[in-house]
């Protein structure tokens, strides 16, 4: 694949795990994108800022911890997730609840994170 | 040896909790492959990632994952297609005894 | 420049989602339960206004939803073919549902 076919693509995740089945539709689409060479960021936006909680049990549950998947998307070159920082706060969550290399942005953040992706998909 | 209803049509281990390294030797058989330490050593560092990602890995994060562990010489497609001909991360996670990875394209 | 579309009634979190990004540049078409966001006088309708987007609501829609005739006055009404020209003009669409 050529460099000029590759194209940016923005993943916006905005429901809870494990309540609805949209956070892992997400992550698949994220890593289906990843696989073939395509660049990909994640949004975390609303509430699918909870996905990112690590304390999550889900054996008995018998899903996956979104989180622990979550962790292991460096290794298929997706560096840096996006967090929604008012929605964070708003769940009270603070930066130690969250993946350490997040980045935290305002609403104009979240709007330039739109604007300079060639596709972006919500989930 | 478990019945083959332990495993999925695709011969995938249904329960992970019945893998032990006997079963590994089991169905690598079953796929005409000799388990040597070099096959464990990757075994092995699959059953970790496992643990901390909750995941099987596709092919790329595994050749990542096998580099950061093990280094440039063995984090390469070439070696773990020399272990694990054709499919290494399908492969390699099937003897594992974990679960077919999803993004297997 | 992002063609947004809205399928879910105002009460569901889709819709604070989305105006937290709407932008002046943008439009927003409803759809869905989604056109029970432009009912004139409404607290979402006044949000949909403030936020400068272009409006659009799906014909067929808003006319089953029964809210055809109590739309805000800036709402635009489009049909299926209307739908597509607007995803012809704006190559980026993003769904919130």
């Amino acid at each position: 694949m050529t460099a000029a076919a590759r194209k940016s693509i923005l993943v916006v995740s905005r429901h809870a795990h494990p309540g609805s089945s949209l956070p892992r539709s997400a992550l698949d689409t994220a890593l289906a994108a990843a696989a073939f060479d395509q660049p990909v960021a994640l949004l975390f936006q609303g509430e699918g800022v909870l996905q990112l909680l690590s304390e999550q049990d889900s054996r008995a549950a018998g899903v996956r911890n979104l989180r622990k998947v979550l962790d292991s998307l460096p290794l298929y070159e997706i560096e840096t997730l996006h967090v929604d920082a008012a929605a964070a706060a708003a769940f009270g969550l603070d930066r130690d609840a969250l993946p350490a290399g997040a980045e935290w942005l305002d609403a104009a953040g979240i709007r330039a994170l739109l604007a300079r992706h060639d596709h972006v998909l919500g989930f | 040896m478990l019945p083959i209803s332990a495993f999925d049509p695709e011969g995938f281990l249904r329960e992970l909790q019945d893998w032990t390294p006997e079963v590994a030797e089991q169905i690598a058989a079953g796929e005409n492959i000799h388990l040597t330490p070099a096959h464990w050593e990757i075994l092995e560092l699959l059953r970790a990632y496992y643990q901390r990602f909750d995941s099987s890995p596709a092919m790329r994060p595994l050749v990542k994952w096998v580099a950061q562990q093990l280094g440039p010489d063995k984090g390469r497609s070439i070696y773990l297609l020399s272990l694990f001909p054709g499919s290494p991360a399908k492969l390699g996670s099937k003897i594992a005894g974990l679960p077919k990875p999803d993004n297997c394209l | 420049m992002l063609l947004h579309t809205l399928s879910r009634s105002p009460a569901h979190s889709a819709l604070r989602d989305c105006l937290a990004v709407l932008g002046p540049d943008d439009a927003l078409l409803l759809l869905g339960d989604g056109v029970y966001a432009a009912l004139a006088g409404s607290e979402a309708a006044e949000l949909l206004a403030a936020s400068g987007a272009a409006l659009f609501v799906l014909d067929a829609d808003a006319a089953l939803a029964g809210v055809r005739e109590r739309l805000l006055p800036g709402a635009t009404v489009v049909d299926d073919d209307g739908f597509v020209a607007l995803s012809e003009r704006y190559s980026r669409q993003l769904a919130w549902y």
